[in-house]
């Protein structure tokens, strides 16, 4: 079921987020003669509200008809209709996606104003910062392939170029170098599983595919877990699944702190996203079984990402290998999903997919906030070593709450947000019921309990020790810096004391991916 | 199977994406493996417009070039993704350049596993 609805009021928020920033080259040059460096970001900021309140303006508008599992559907180009014309869809995963995604950008980019203040080239910063956070929107409301490739690609280069932003160091060069070798062939891969749906079915609208691949027949199965394999492995390498994650401790500590919240919230995400509509929109659960592919994927991404995270001595790699292990809880949730629709267990599978969303939203706000504090933490004390920043919460108590807010929220403890996501998974894994599930739901409960040990262990070191010899004159970070962090944290506690909103959300956008 | 054929067009489609991929594990000059990255995307968009053929061919028993606009568009826009991807590959190899004095992408390892 769908309904028309105005083109302008689906892209308001990206055609937005490109006005901002294409204005940005002049306002550099407007800055530049001022001789007032915060000018390009405070108007980052200003477009990164304006799309906010564009998404909630049509939130407001739609949600009605939204809420009842409705996808709004509408052509980009007036004369083209399906199957040819390129689309736009919204739905409630969409909105749900989308406003994780400007609401966290512009919180990172209030967070720059303040962070990136020595760096030069701040217009070309916060332009690509603008086209990052508008590609990842139209990922979200994409309603086809082809819409969802181009913007796809637009996030991508922008991702790689703010990986690589300070070009006089060493690392981020070769960090940003390795990401864009590894990303781009990721992409192509992907793009070839596009080609063969195309050859299929003539046509790359989510809708009409799905229709085509309905029924399957032999073949037409076989053909259809050829294209699923490429899809999932081109995109997975963006969303960081275990063999094609090892861009991503590279790029995570190369980037600015804010460009690494950003690549570990948000980016990732999007890899996760392209990948649950990919297989649940088009191939459906109850005619493929991808399911058990995805569980032993997400089993092998948690327990190697866990030992390497455990083996880390620098705090953004191992924040940055413990990105990969949330994403291994992530795919848990799907796989459970798609396992236990296909088995006819529909209670666990939407369990599963409300376990997976949640779970998106934790630790989308957990990480960004571990990122930006742990940033917080190293533009002072200028060290990325965990013992040589020994006490540093004590020093700086605003950051040092929220720090450890984040880290207690990941680990899963009881009042914060990352408990609601990890009991849904776990729930939604024995609820399942036969060997295979239980077996692995116990694997992953047990990977949980790995990660709640090097969580605690930086809570210990950085903030519950004294403070150690490089910390002693640490002063707190400015407000402008602080601001972020403490709404990100009361975002966490409001998630975890009161989810049930939000479990309703993320309940209809489960239904509405699982519909047959 | 003629050379005009599509399926002509596929086989060399996944020869040039083998060549592309072995380009891209196996040379150690930075400059290469930017070929090998532009050798794989060319070898992708000539298997969507080589399928896209097929497609039309089997459907409409037509012989002869034919053209699928979707899938033209499709393979437009990722030549241009194409190229501006070269360009920022280039400009990080320049910066490589810059900071090592070298090409060889084994002395550029300095990132831990």
């Amino acid at each position: 079921m769908a309904t028309g609805v105005g083109i302008a009021e689906v892209m308001g928020p990206v055609i937005a987020l490109i006005v901002f920033s294409a204005s940005m080259p002049i306002l550099g040059y407007i800055e530049g003669k001022l001789k007032y460096k915060y000018l390009t970001g405070v108007a980052a900021s200003v477009g990164f509200s304006f799309a906010l309140i564009y998404l909630a303006y049509f939130l407001w508008r739609f949600w009605s008809s939204l809420a009842k599992g409705v996808a709004l559907t509408s052509p980009l180009f007036p004369n083209f209709g399906r199957p040819l014309g390129v689309e736009i869809r919204v739905d409630v995963f969409s909105t749900f996606m989308a406003l994780l995604f400007i609401g966290l950008g512009l919180l990172i980019s209030i967070y720059s104003i303040k962070y990136m203040e020595h760096d030069t080239g701040l217009d070309r910063y916060y332009a690509m910062l603008l086209l990052l956070v508008a590609g990842m929107v139209g990922v979200a409301v994409a309603g086809d392939f082809f819409t969802l490739f181009v913007f796809w690609e637009l996030m991508s280069i922008s991702s790689y170029s703010l990986v690589s932003f300070r070009k006089y160091r060493w690392e981020p060069i070769e960090a940003g170098f390795k990401y864009l070798v590894m990303s781009t062939l990721g992409s192509l891969v992907a793009l070839l599983g596009i080609s063969l749906l195309y050859y299929y079915a003539g046509t790359l609208n989510f809708v009409l595919l799905s229709e085509a691949f309905a029924r399957p027949d032999g073949t037409l199965k076989l053909y259809g877990y050829v294209i699923l394999m490429l899809i999932f492995m081109g995109f997975g390498v963006t969303a960081s699944i275990v063999p094609f994650h090892t861009w991503l401790p590279d790029a995570h500590p190369a980037a600015p702190s804010s460009i690494s919240a950003m690549l570990s919230g948000l980016v990732i995400k999007a890899g996760v996203y392209a990948i649950a509509r990919g297989s649940f929109m088009i191939f459906k659960p109850t005619a493929f079984d991808y399911g058990t592919l995805f569980v032993v994927f997400a089993v092998i991404t948690t327990t190697v990402a866990n030992i390497m995270a455990l083996l880390q001595r620098d705090v953004k790699r191992l924040l940055a290998f413990s990105s990969t292990v949330n994403i291994g809880f992530i795919l848990f949730g799907l796989g459970t999903a798609a396992y236990a629709s296909h088995l006819g267990v529909a209670i666990a599978g939407i369990l599963g997919l409300v376990g997976a969303l949640m779970h998106i939203l934790s630790h989308a706000i957990g990480k960004g906030l571990l990122f930006l504090a742990a940033g917080s933490f190293i533009t002072r004390a200028k060290t990325r070593n965990i013992y040589e920043l020994q006490g540093a919460g004590r020093a700086m108590p605003w950051t040092g709450v929220a720090f450890s807010v984040g880290l207690l929220s990941l680990s899963g403890a009881p009042p914060l947000a990352g408990f609601v996501s990890k009991f849904f998974l776990l729930m939604a894994g024995y609820s399942v019921g036969n060997a295979f599930m239980n077996v692995a739901t116990s694997l992953m409960l047990v990977n949980s309990v790995f990660a709640a040990a090097y969580y605690l262990r930086l809570l210990q070191i950085c903030v519950i020790r004294p403070r150690g010899e490089g910390v002693k004159e640490l002063r707190e970070a400015s407000p402008v810096i602080v601001a972020p962090l403490v709404i990100l944290m009361i975002l966490l506690i409001i998630i975890g004391c009161y989810p049930w909103p939000l479990l309703d959300i993320a309940r209809s956008a489960a239904s509405a991916l699982l519909q047959p | 199977m003629e050379l005009t054929s599509p399926q002509a067009y596929i086989a060399f489609s996944i020869i040039l994406l083998a060549i592309g991929v072995y380009c891209l594990i196996s040379k150690r000059n930075m400059i290469k493996t930017v070929i090998g990255i532009e050798v794989t995307t060319i070898a992708v968009n000539t298997a969507l417009l080589s399928l896209s053929w097929a497609r039309v061919a089997t459907i409409s028993h037509i012989t002869g070039a034919m053209v699928e606009p979707l899938a033209e568009a499709l393979v437009i826009i990722s030549i241009v993704i194409g190229g501006a991807i070269a360009a920022l590959a280039l400009s990080l190899v320049v910066n490589a350049y810059r900071h090592y004095k070298t090409l060889d992408l084994k002395k550029l390892r300095r990132l831990r596993w």
